[in-house]
């Protein structure tokens, strides 16, 4: 029976009731481990049309007629439109629309930031159209830049109110301390940089609108344009099968949409819109950065008694205020914290969700300066973190649906064990040594999400629903539920997902959510079109016929199961956990940092595909270490212009970056979350590597890093700090 | 074909063949997803001039679809996005025509100039260690 | 714009294209601007003959020519990425324009052209510059992005072109205020070929903000040659560095101090390792 309930959906960290119909999940979990498909590992099913080139992504659609877009984007930080002219656009060959301030909501006058769009031209290609763009007329008049994060608190200027979270009383834990360790703590903004950068190809037919987009949210696009464009849902078809990246920054609709749909209203032709690889770098959103100013107190025997940390979010012109407290409220006991978090807004481009926004940040802070609270204490930094274990979510209280973080622990032991060893290879000039952190996020997922399940006389099967593969594998993950739960081979399974109009309702592509939002949904699904099969072989007297058998009689017949994801667990706290541990060398001479090893261990429920699992982890931790080491989005301090858009200034992690990775999963089911038991695994393993990393440089050298990313400036400055403290003598002990 | 002079090789492929296996992910030589072999050498066919290259000839994922190297990658997971793929592919090529037993040294220093934003390097050194398989 | 082939050392006036890797980016976002591009791989030597590497050589000849001198060698290997090694030669190495963010970017800076002359600023003095330089960044701050070039000059070699032979350190000047040029080339010149002198032994050491395919911070060549040591830097100074006083002469801007400390540990070190070896 079908029953409408209201629920809480966690996106990214940010929670929203959302009213949900639900039918009841009858579905047991597997039993814990491996079963036939699920829980081994698969390769993916769509690997070969990626690999040889031929999926065709939204950067490779070419529709007749097709008009090509270029966006004239705001060059200063702050700047007004003063006059702009089209007409000399207008008259160039091959053009045939231009629309400027005024005409479409996302082309402004007053410029916010570098990179906001201001107008745009389309034609025949895409060099006509840069050439017309280059023909506008535009006077831009300068205005004062704010960009400095602590002068724009200190003024007022922000995005929403201070967040200020606070349980227990903070003074009264520091006077409980015999032990208070202080720090402040920075990090740079990151650009996500996906290989294939945001764009759209619309094209009107009739009154319906189709939008074919490199997007994480079909749904979501379809939402924001139709409501927009005052146009009934439906009337707009939203299709993404293949896309090049997107780790938080293709959530919604973009500018680039909008634009390319306006145009193609106006020209009735399909229209293209792309951003190039330098509008991506201004315009599609990073992780902002943050300054954070961090307090821990704790007994001498390593109980914490408080934490008190006050951050700033420099997040632009606009976006919102990432969790970057979330860690430090939610990773261990403590009775006593409080946290306030500001979102400064500054003349510098949008935040966006990346990849465990906020806790990323927080965690390199947090986890810092607990290493230098173990030092101080002289306590071991991994029995420190066992020490102050949160058995409850330690913000609220509530129950976890499920924890294993003490498993993590436990199974990191023999790779923590390994820094005796490693610390004896140092020599006069590298240092060496070995970090920890933990790990803490979301990745529950939610409803609603549909899927449906068609089996045909061939005894095959495919699934059916809207969502997106982003690269992060779902499509196979899903393919291997159903196979499954029908007990079918994975090869008699295809997956139909990427189009609004072609399948249910699905999941965002963000937040971790995919596999624990749509795998329920496909299970369910699956388990629907089983349960028919099943009672046709119950009427035909013969209940322990084979599927093949069953559905052989079926002719052009089909059996269509549907599927709906349920609630999660009410009152419980579903998270993510997870430890890693790292192996750097320093050469205290030239600041250069080797990071050799890095070993995880998460929690993340059960584990659908091991193999693409591991591919998940690899990719969160060099990522990771891009954030931690090299990665750093400059602009000039005077007019706070950006300097780093092309991909040799904003360097991302080579292959000659990474370092040996050793992963392992839990893979325990979690009994509380729906019929399948798994979390995401998405963000989880970007979020300890700073920390670890900047742990283990500590381990290795003494030294204090403090800033992110750890340029070779930012070791030297460190090493000469421990080296000054070092000949001041240390401060007295406790 | 009557590209422009200042048309690049990536965009006569793409746009006037309609061979949109080469990828373009940022159009000034510094991320390797154009890669193309020409005369058998990977070149970025992004800031390759297509009236310089004459009659060499010039090889994209289209013409090694069905080297083994592209099963490797697919049976070692060597590909998230996929995007940054057939750039990789074509490198790895040219590396094993080369060197057919590759050491971890020499992959890392021929795969060096394919950027691979989802960081599926380890699995690629593994595919390229294991081509043959 | 047009394209043609050279049949001889005389271009006429066009641009003389090899590799492309550094001018076609360079024509794309407008920065340099050519009627006429030639194409001159047909002329220009590329062989490598003992002492003696054609212009036409592209890097990833010689990171693996045994005949090259090890700082040479190891500069071309830790230059760029593959790719660009595959096509990039050594003359066009040699005649790469700063990577200055700034000026990469157009803005109207001492280096660029504007309506009415050059610009009259360098942003980076007051601006973003921690990858600038820390020696004679007076008027431009920029820093010489050539391993390779840095080689050549520690190892001493010479330069043939078309007109002149020159020491390689002559073929760079520092651009000044009546002057905006950083190289010596005169219109129509080609670089043909480059001369080693013998030496004994010879080191390349680079830092980089990464482990690969990143242009110097700071790249130390050292050539040592009957008991006398020369060494060039990359990445420190508007040309290649020939090190004559010593790093405490530096005048680092505020944030590329730590470009000095760097500088001093990898000198110290491809100076010892050649006096050891
Ligand atoms: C992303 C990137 C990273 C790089 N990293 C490094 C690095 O780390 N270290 C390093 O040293 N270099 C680096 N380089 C520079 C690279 O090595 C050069 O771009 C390449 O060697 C240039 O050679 P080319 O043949 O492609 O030159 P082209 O682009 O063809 O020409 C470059 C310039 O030289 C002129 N020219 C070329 N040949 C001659 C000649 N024989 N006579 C006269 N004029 C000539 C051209 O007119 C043009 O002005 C990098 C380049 C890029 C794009
Ligand atoms: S360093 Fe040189 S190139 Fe850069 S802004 Fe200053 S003058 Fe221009
Ligand atoms: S697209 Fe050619 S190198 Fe990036
Ligand atoms: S697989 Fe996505 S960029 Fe390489």
């Amino acid at each position: 029976m079908a029953r409408l309930i209201r629920t809480e959906k966690e996106v990214e960290g940010r929670y929203e009731e959302v009213w949900l119909v639900v039918e009841e999940d009858a579905l047991e979990q597997w039993p814990a481990g491996p079963r036939e498909i699920v829980g081994r590992p698969a390769t993916r099913i769509d690997g070969l049309e990626r690999a040889r080139g031929e999926a065709v992504y939204t950067a490779d659609l070419k529709l007749p007629g097709m008009l090509h877009t270029a966006v004239l984007r705001s060059p200063y930080a702050h700047a007004r439109v003063a006059r702009i002219d089209l007409a000399p656009a207008l008259a160039l060959p091959g053009v045939h629309a231009a629309i400027g301030p005024g005409e479409l909501d996302v082309l402004v006058e007053e410029c916010g930031f570098q990179g906001v769009a201001v107008a745009a031209v389309c034609a025949d290609t895409y060099a006509q159209a840069r050439a017309a763009l280059a023909a506008i007329e535009v006077d831009f008049e300068q205005l004062e830049v704010l960009i400095d994060p602590d002068e724009a608190v200190a003024r007022g200027e922000l995005i929403g109110e201070p967040r200020v979270r606070e349980r227990g009383d903070l003074e009264r834990g520091l006077a409980e301390a015999d032990v208070v360790v202080t720090g402040e703590y920075r990090t740079q903004v990151v650009l996500h940089n996906s290989m294939e950068t945001h764009q759209a190809v619309v094209q009107w037919l009739g009154d319906s609108l189709e939008v074919y987009i490199s997007t994480q949210y079909i749904w979501g696009v379809r939402d924001e344009v139709s409501s927009s464009l005052g146009l009934p849902p439906d009337k707009v078809r939203v299709v993404c099968h293949y896309m090049g990246g997107g780790f938080g920054s293709k959530n919604e609709a973009g500018d680039f949409t909008f634009i390319a749909i306006e145009l193609a209203k106006r020209t009735h032709r399909p229209v293209r819109c792309a951003l190039t690889r330098r509008e991506e770098n201004l315009a599609s959103g990073n992780r902002n950065a943050t300054i954070q100013r961090l307090t821990i107190g704790a007994r001498a025997d390593g109980t914490l008694t408080a934490l008190g940390g006050d951050y700033v979010n420099a997040t632009g012109w606009g976006g919102w205020s990432s969790p970057v407290e979330g860690p430090m409220q939610m990773l261990y006991a403590c009775e006593n914290v409080k946290t306030t978090t500001w979102a400064a807004k500054i003349n510098q481009p949008p935040m966006k969700a990346f990849r465990a926004p906020g806790f990323v940040e927080g965690t390199f802070g947090l986890e810092s300066l607990l290493d230098v609270l173990a030092a101080k204490l002289d306590i071991d930094p991994l029995e420190l973190r066992r020490h102050n274990y949160a058995t409850n979510d330690a913000a609220d209280g509530r129950p976890y649906s499920s924890k294993n973080l003490l498993e993590c622990y436990r199974r990191a032991e023999p790779h923590w064990e390994r820094r005796h060893e490693v610390r004896a290879r140092s020599t006069e000039t590298v240092k060496r040594g070995v970090g920890m952190a933990s790990q803490i996020w979301y990745g529950g997922g939610g409803p609603p999400s549909y899927a449906w399940v068609r089996v045909g006389a061939d005894g095959r099967a495919t699934v059916v629903t809207a969502m997106q593969d982003i690269g992060t594998g779902t499509r196979t993950a899903m393919a291997q539920i159903a196979a499954e739960e029908l007990g079918i081979p994975l090869a008699h399974v295809t997956v139909s997902l990427g189009d609004s109009a072609r399948g249910p309702f699905a999941s965002i592509s963000a937040g971790s959510s995919t596999t624990p939002s749509m795998g329920p949904a496909v299970r369910a699904a699956a388990a629907d079109a089983r349960r028919q099969i099943e009672e046709i072989a119950e009427q035909r007297g013969t209940p322990d016929a084979p599927l093949g058998e069953i559905v052989g009689l079926l002719e052009d017949a089909q059996i269509l199961g549907k599927g709906g994801r349920g609630p999660n667990p009410t009152g419980m706290q579903v998270l993510t956990f997870g430890v890693q541990v790292a192996e750097v060398a320093v050469d205290v001479e030239t600041g250069e940092i080797w990071v050799d090893r890095i070993a995880a261990v998460h929690d993340v429920g059960r584990v659908i595909n091991p193999l693409g699992a591991s591919s998940q982890i690899e990719g969160g931790i060099i990522q990771g270490i891009g954030h931690t080491l090299s990665e750093h989005r400059l602009h000039d301090p005077r007019t706070g212009q950006i300097l780093t858009t092309s991909l040799d200034a904003y360097k991302l992690p080579t292959f000659a970056d990474v370092p040996e990775i050793v992963s392992e999963l839990i893979d325990e089911p979690d009994m509380q979350l729906t019929n399948l038991g798994s979390k995401g695994l998405g963000e989880p393993p970007i979020v300890p590597v700073a920390a670890a990393i900047s742990n283990a440089i500590r381990d290795a050298t003494g030294a204090e890093v403090h800033e992110l990313p750890i340029s070779r400036e930012e070791m030297l400055r460190a090493l000469r700090a421990a080296a000054l403290k070092e000949k001041v003598g240390a401060p007295a002990g406790i | 074909m009557h590209s422009e002079v200042g048309t690049t090789l990536a965009e006569a492929l793409r746009d006037e063949l309609s061979l949109t296996g080469t990828k373009v992910a940022c159009a000034e030589g510094h991320c390797g997803a154009c890669t193309v072999l020409i005369d058998g050498v990977p070149t970025l066919s992004c800031i390759t001039l297509v009236h310089t290259v004459g009659d060499a000839k010039v090889t994209t994922i289209e013409g090694l679809r069905d080297h083994p190297m592209v099963h490797a990658f697919v049976r070692e997971d060597a590909l998230q996005c996929g995007f940054c793929t057939p750039g990789q592919i074509v490198s790895a090529v040219a590396l094993v025509d080369a060197t057919p037993k590759p050491s971890t040294e020499e992959i890392r220093h021929a795969m060096a100039g394919n950027l691979c934003r989802c960081g599926a390097y380890p699995k690629i050194e593994e595919a390229i260690r294991t081509w043959q398989d | 714009m047009e394209l043609r082939r050279a049949s001889s050392l005389e271009l006429d006036g066009g641009t003389p294209l090899h590799g492309g890797t550094e001018l076609v980016p360079l024509l794309r976002s407008g920065i340099v601007q050519a009627e006429t591009l030639v194409d001159i791989r047909g002329v220009v030597p590329r062989g490598i003959d003992g002492s003696t590497i054609g212009a036409g050589a592209t890097l990833a000849e010689l990171e693996c020519d045994p005949q090259i001198p090890d700082a040479l060698r190891e500069a071309c290997r830790l230059a760029a990425s593959p790719q660009l090694r595959n096509v990039g030669s050594l003359g066009g190495n040699l005649l790469q324009s700063t990577r200055c963010w700034y000026w990469r970017l157009k803005w109207p800076c001492r280096l660029h052209r504007t309506s009415d002359g050059f610009g009259e600023e360098c942003f980076a003095q007051e601006g973003e510059h921690r990858e600038h330089a820390i020696f004679e960044n007076g008027f431009c701050a920029s820093a010489h992005p050539s391993d390779v070039a840095a080689a050549l000059v520690a190892l001493g070699a010479t330069l043939r072109t078309n007109r002149r032979e020159l020491p390689v350190a002559d073929l760079y000047r520092l651009p000044s205020e009546d002057d905006r040029r950083t190289t010596t080339l005169e219109p129509g010149e080609l670089l043909l070929s480059v001369e080693l002198p013998q030496t004994d032994r010879s080191v390349y050491l680079k830092a980089m903000d990464r482990k690969s395919w990143g242009f110097p911070l700071v790249g130390v060549a050292a050539a040592r040659t009957e008991g006398e040591t020369r060494v060039a830097l990359a990445g420190v100074a508007p040309i290649p560095w020939l090190l004559e006083g010593s790093l405490d002469d530096a005048t680092p801007l505020p944030r590329n101090a730590y470009k000095v400390d760097v500088a001093r540990a990898l000198v110290k070190r491809a100076v010892s390792s050649l006096e050891a070896s």
